[in-house]
């Protein structure tokens, strides 16, 4: 839902190009929210149904699929963070398509490749859509919060190629289970992440705004965290490590470390550039306002930033270890950090 | 002083919200025009193109522009050529910026 809310933010400023409704906008939201709600409860409480509120969620995010897809194609200049971000429309669609397999086989199973069909469905919804969208959006909001000018973007194109035929063929090795597409994934994988890397190192150097954001810092840290973690699993695989609790420690951090902390750290400047615009936007010129700097706190940002770091290994090491007293505390604080993340974020509304 | 220089100097008062500098200093005003009728054109730019700041600062231009006694009809053209860059602000922007 965050990832779908700040694409309407974000659409119209990367690609320079009005939201094709808005009418459509608030009723997607409302189906969309009802129907990952009515899937969520279901899940837990009736498993079998699930598929009918499966159904709910998928109709918003057609409608989403639908809105974005006649946004982007009217803009004029197709540019690289168009490509990036239809790859993740395609990537979200193909997510869902799976989810709702998976669903129907919960209710009726009839598929017998629901193992194969999940593991496509994480692959789909965490490396492509999560992770392309942050690409294509870092391509625009890395320069702009850090004043960057003069950057070349050089290796942007080998990085969707490569990213795109990583993942293909990663899935395809599920469906096929031919190793040399699982190992080649991997290997392609990580160089699409490097390159993406390379490009925001380059970005970064030539900044004309030395002096960055916390919250900002913390959605750099997370590339970095995202390169590792890329490098951990391609490592994995060629060790030829294949214990399941290992690689599920893997696909947390990679949530977390890399698409989750990309998303905390950028929703610090997003949420409060939303509140100036709707409070103070028509005041500027005409009565002393507020900085976006002044919208946020960022001293406790830098608290809630080291207490998700810390209970996310904490959890990690714990985990790895089946120390389950170690899991339960690291658990508590990442539960504690993301409600005290949630209000500072609420305050931000107070302003 | 006369009104070009009048309303340069109020420019000053208006800040960009992300940079927490003011648009003067930032170099985002290009050219500042007066006809006889006393109706000022403000050619100006935005450090990035599709900034979300679009509408609020150059409608904060005009309603500061505005507030100037003399002055009658405020126009601003936001253009983005030539592109902004670094080299179009001053010492003390770069100062601000920690740069």
């Amino acid at each position: 839902m965050i990832a779908m809310g700040a694409m309407y933010q974000l659409v119209p400023v990367a690609f320079l190009t009005p939201i094709w409704s808005h009418k459509l906008g608030y009723i997607q939201f409302v189906i969309t929210a009802l129907g990952f709600s009515i899937f969520s409860v279901l899940l837990g409480l009736k498993p079998e149904k699930a598929i009918f509120g499966g159904i709910l969620a998928i109709v918003g995010v057609l409608l989403f699929l639908i809105q974005m897809a006649r946004t982007i194609l009217s803009q004029k200049k197709k540019n690289k963070m168009t490509y990036f971000v239809l790859g993740a429309l395609s990537s979200f669609f193909l997510t869902i398509s799976a989810g709702f397999l998976l669903a129907w086989n919960l209710s009726y199973g009839e598929i017998i490749s629901h193992q194969t069909i999940l593991g496509s469905h994480i692959v789909l919804g965490v490396v492509g859509w999560f992770s392309l969208l942050i690409f294509g959006f870092s391509y625009k909001l890395v320069p702009m919060f850090s004043l960057s000018h003069g950057y070349s973007m050089k290796w942007a194109k080998s990085s969707f190629v490569v990213y795109i035929t990583g993942l293909l063929l990663l899935i395809l090795s599920f469906w096929t289970n031919f190793i040399y597409f699982e190992t080649l994934g991997w290997i392609l994988l990580f160089l699409g992440f490097l390159f993406f890397t390379l490009d925001i190192k380059e970005i970064l150097a030539k900044r004309m705004k030395k002096k960055l954001d916390k919250p900002f810092i913390f959605s750099l840290v997370a590339i970095g965290n995202g390169l590792v973690i890329h490098f951990i699993a391609l490592l994995f695989h060629m060790a030829g490590y294949q214990n399941p609790i290992s690689w599920s420690w893997i696909i947390f951090l990679y949530i977390m470390c890399w698409i989750v902390f990309s998303i905390l750290g950028y929703l610090y400047k997003i949420v409060p550039f939303l509140w100036w615009t709707y409070k103070y936007s028509n005041k500027i010129g005409k009565e002393k306002v507020p900085t976006l700097k002044d919208m946020i706190h960022e001293s406790w940002s830098v608290v809630l930033f080291i207490c998700f770091i810390t209970s996310v290994l904490g959890l990690t090491v714990g985990g790895l270890g089946q120390w389950s007293h170690l899991v339960i505390t690291f658990q508590g604080l990442l539960t504690l950090t993301s409600i005290l993340y949630t209000c500072s974020i609420f305050r931000v509304l107070l302003k | 002083m006369n009104l070009e220089k009048q309303v340069a100097a109020t420019l000053f008062e208006v800040i960009d919200p992300e940079l927490g500098v003011n648009i003067m200093d930032l170099g985002l005003i290009y050219s500042i025009m007066v006809n006889e009728n006393k109706d000022v054109t403000i050619r100006m730019t935005l450090t990035t193109p599709g900034c979300p700041m679009h509408d609020s600062i150059t409608n904060g231009v005009k309603h500061r522009v505005s507030q100037l006694d003399s002055v009658n009809v405020v126009k601003v053209d936001l253009v983005w050529e030539p592109s902004w860059n670094p080299s179009k602000m001053s010492e003390r922007a770069m100062e601000m910026l920690g740069m």
